[in-house]
């Protein structure tokens, strides 16, 4: 009973040190990697999620619109999009190549592979795509907290990676909901990682 | 200022809360630590649940991810949802063990 209520104990002070204390912007800090733009030979935008009926969620969306921007600003020649679908819906690479298209990205520049559903995967196909065009320098597009991983695993498949992460979630998660929603997304990347180096992807 | 505006107002619905049940319904407020006691057992159960679903959870997805080739998101085990599920399953133990604790009547 004793041991079940320090556990207690140490849940609630976590929840509320989480919650009400800038801990989560610390830690967040401390687990991504500053962003290092510069031009590249493709921006290439990892996946994140996309609704069965054709709508990519909030993280895929923000991170299609930066590697967009990125490619505007002439940061590379290629924009490269990933993504698969869910279910039966379309898939998420598909439906960013129509945003790009529409944002006034040549059709051209636009390559999309609609296989990759990890992390691991997308390094693996995108890294045989990006080989094929005879790309060898990326500026990788992600979530900040992403990032690192993702990066390692392209450094690791031998590309030079620059990054632009997609959010400053480090600063921005102001509110108690934010700042656990952020709490939540470390931790869920420190096990990612974890598990990533188990597997012997890192 | 306005951050502390959720700590503030629980205080003060708690101190409420206090005043209400010892003075009008007649509570014995010596029982308050047992039952703070009793909180934090349950909120110590809920991160016991919450551990065994997530390391239950992800192990049955990587297992259907290698034996059957078929691909299973882990994102639901970073669901809010599982949360409040592993709360109400540490509810409902702990009143169970409370409830066993009675004799039979």
């Amino acid at each position: 009973m004793l041991g079940q209520r320090l556990l207690g104990l140490i849940t609630l002070l976590l929840f509320f040190v989480s919650a009400f204390t800038p801990l989560p912007n610390l830690l967040a800090r401390g687990a991504s990697t500053s962003p290092r733009p510069g031009r590249a030979d493709a921006i290439v935008v990892l996946g994140a999620a996309i609704h069965p009926e054709g709508v990519l969620n909030n993280s895929s969306f923000r991170r299609a619109v930066q590697g967009i921007i990125l490619q505007r600003k002439g940061l590379a020649p290629l924009l490269v999009l990933s993504g698969a679908s869910r279910n039966s819906g379309p898939a998420e690479a598909t439906v960013r190549a129509e945003l790009a298209r529409e944002l006034g990205i040549p059709p051209e520049a636009i390559l999309i592979d609609t296989q990759g559903r990890t992390t691991q995967e997308e390094a693996v196909r995108l890294g045989e795509l990006l080989r094929s065009s005879g790309s060898r320098r990326i500026l990788l597009v992600t979530d900040s907290q992403h990032l690192p991983r993702a990066q390692a695993l392209f450094e690791r498949a031998g590309f030079d990676v620059l990054s632009a992460p997609a959010d400053d979630f480090s600063s921005a998660a102001v509110e108690p909901e934010e700042r656990l929603r952020l709490m939540r997304r470390i931790a869920q990347e420190i096990t990612a990682r974890l598990y990533y180096r188990l597997a012997g992807y890192l | 200022m306005e951050q502390l505006f959720l700590p503030v107002l629980i205080a003060l619905t708690s101190a409420g809360t206090y005043f209400v049940g010892a003075k009008a319904a007649g509570l014995p407020a010596r029982r308050l630590r047992a039952a703070v006691g009793k909180t934090l057992e349950c909120a110590g159960l809920t991160l016991v649940f919450l551990g065994v679903n997530v390391a239950v959870g992800t192990t049955a997805t990587l297992a259907v991810r290698s034996l059957l080739s078929t691909f299973v998101s882990l994102y639901p085990m970073a669901d809010a949802t599982l949360l409040g599920l592993s709360l109400l399953q540490a509810i409902t133990f702990q009143w169970w063990r409370e409830l066993s604790k009675l004799p039979r009547s």
